[in-house]
C-alpha cells in the first residue's frame, strides 16, 4: 500500500516536535513511531540509515529523515520528510528569536543566561569526552586532533581548510597502511 | 541582497563540511562570529542553550536564528534550507548505493580522519569560549563547580541549566557583580 504524502509529512512533523536535546534521540523516536506504530521501515533499515547518516555531512536527524522519506516515496517523500522534521524547530526558533532581545532586557533573565552560557561550555566538553574513544585512538588520529585544535585556536585557520587537510592526511595514512599490509 | 547571498553561501558550506552530527556545526558557527556581524559570541552560547531545550538540532536552530537576525523570518527559513540542501542531494545519491557506501576504502578513511578533526575543532571552540566567557571570579567558580558535578552526573543539559540559572539569580540577589 502506498503511504500518503500527507501522512508522511505529518509523521515527520511529529518527530520534529519531539526532537529535544540534539539529534541523537531521533533513533529511539523512529523506532517507536516509524517501526512499531506505522511499520514503514524495518529495524535493519533504520540501523543502516543511521550509520550512513553519520557518514554524510550535515545534520544527522535531517539526513536520516531524508533516507526514510526517499525509501517510502522517492524524491518527493525525501523532501517532505526533511521539511517535516525541520518545521517545528524553525517555528520555535523564529518565535524565540523574535522575543529574545526583549527578554534579555530583564535583568534576571540576563543572570540566567550568564549561568547557562557557562553550562553550555561544560556540555561542549562532555560531548568531546563522549566522542573521544571512537575518534582519537592512535598516532594519526592524535596528530589530526592536536593539529586541528591548535591551528584553529591560535592561528584561526578556517574549519573548512582544516577538515580538507585532515581528510588528505588520513587517507594518505590509511593508504600507506594498506600498501604495507600487502 | 549580498548579505542574503552570503547567508546562503555560509550555511550551504556548513552543510557540506560539518560531518558527525551533534555539535559538528559549532566550529563553523563560531567562525561566523569573527567573519560577519550576524550574531555575537554571547548570542551563540545563548542560542546553543536554547537549542538544547527546544526541538531540533543545534545546527538547524542556529541557521534559523542567524537568518532571522539578518533577514527576518524569510532569512531564517532560507538559511535553514541552505544548511540541509547539500546533504539532501547526497542522501538521494547515496540511497542508490546504500550498504556499499560505508564499506568503501575512501569513505572509511575519510571518516577515520573526520572524527578526530571534529573533536579537535570542537575542543578549540570550547577553549575559545572559556577565554571569552570565564573572565571573573564568579564565572570561574561556577565553571569549576559544574565541572566537578559533571564527573558525578550524566549529561542532561536541563540539570546543568537549572543549577547554573539558580546560581546566576542568587548572585544577582546578593548583589555580586558578575556580568
Amino acid at each position: 500500500m502506498k503511504i500518503s504524502l500527507k501522512d508522511l509529512y505529518w509523521e515527520f512533523f511529529l518527530l520534529g516536535v519531539q526532537l529535544l536535546g540534539g539529534g541523537y534521540v531521533i533513533v529511539p523516536l523512529m523506532q517507536k513511531n516509524l517501526i512499531e506504530k506505522r511499520n514503514w521501515i524495518t529495524q535493519e533499515e533504520l540501523t543502516d540509515f543511521y550509520a550512513l547518516s553519520q557518514t554524510i555531512p550535515g545534520i544527522i536527524a535531517a539526513n536520516i529523515s531524508t533516507f526514510v522519506g526517499y525509501k517510502l516515496r522517492g524524491k518527493t517523500g525525501a523532501f517532505l520528510a526533511l521539511t517535516g522534521i525541520i518545521t517545528s524547530p524553525i517555528i520555535s526558533i523564529l518565535l524565540i528569536a523574535s522575543i529574545i532581545d526583549f527578554l534579555l532586557k530583564i535583568s534576571y533573565i540576563q543572570s540566567i543566561f550568564w549561568g547557562v552560557g557557562i553550562a553550555v561550555i561544560i556540555l561542549i566538553f562532555l560531548t568531546i569526552k563522549e566522542m573521544w574513544n571512537y575518534s582519537v585512538y592512535d598516532i594519526a588520529t592524535w596528530i589530526i586532533f592536536l593539529a586541528t585544535c591548535l591551528l584553529s585556536l591560535f592561528l584561526k585557520v578556517s574549519p573548512v581548510l582544516l577538515i580538507i587537510g585532515s581528510i588528505i592526511f588520513g587517507i594518505t595514512v590509511k593508504y600507506i597502511e594498506k600498501r604495507c599490509k600487502k | 541582497m549580498t548579505t542574503l547571498l552570503h547567508l546562503i553561501y555560509e550555511f550551504f558550506k556548513m552543510g557540506v563540511f560539518s560531518v558527525g552530527g551533534g555539535y559538528a556545526t559549532v566550529p563553523f558557527l563560531y567562525q561566523l562570529v569573527n567573519d560577519y556581524n550576524w550574531y555575537t559570541s554571547d548570542q551563540l552560547t545563548n542560542m546553543m542553550a536554547i537549542s538544547m531545550i527546544t526541538p531540533g538540532p543545534v545546527g538547524a536552530n542556529m541557521a534559523t536564528f542567524a537568518g532571522f537576525q539578518t533577514f527576518g523570518v524569510l532569512g531564517g527559513i532560507i538559511a535553514t534550507f541552505s544548511l540541509v540542501l547539500p546533504s539532501f542531494i547526497l542522501v538521494i545519491f547515496v540511497s542508490k548505493l546504500l550498504k556499499k557506501f560505508n564499506e568503501n576504502f575512501w569513505i572509511k578513511s575519510t571518516l577515520y580522519s573526520l572524527k578526530p578533526a571534529g573533536c579537535g575543532l570542537l575542543t578549540a571552540v570550547g577553549l575559545g569560549f572559556i577565554k571569552e566567557h570565564i573572565t571573573n571570579l564568579p564565572a570561574i567558580m561556577l565553571f569549576i563547580f559544574l565541572l566537578a558535578l559533571s564527573f558525578k552526573f550524566k549529561k542532561n543539559p536541563l540539570y546543568y541549566f537549572l543549577i547554573a540559572s539558580v546560581v546566576g539569580i542568587l548572585l544577582q540577589i546578593c548583589h555580586v557583580k558578575f556580568i
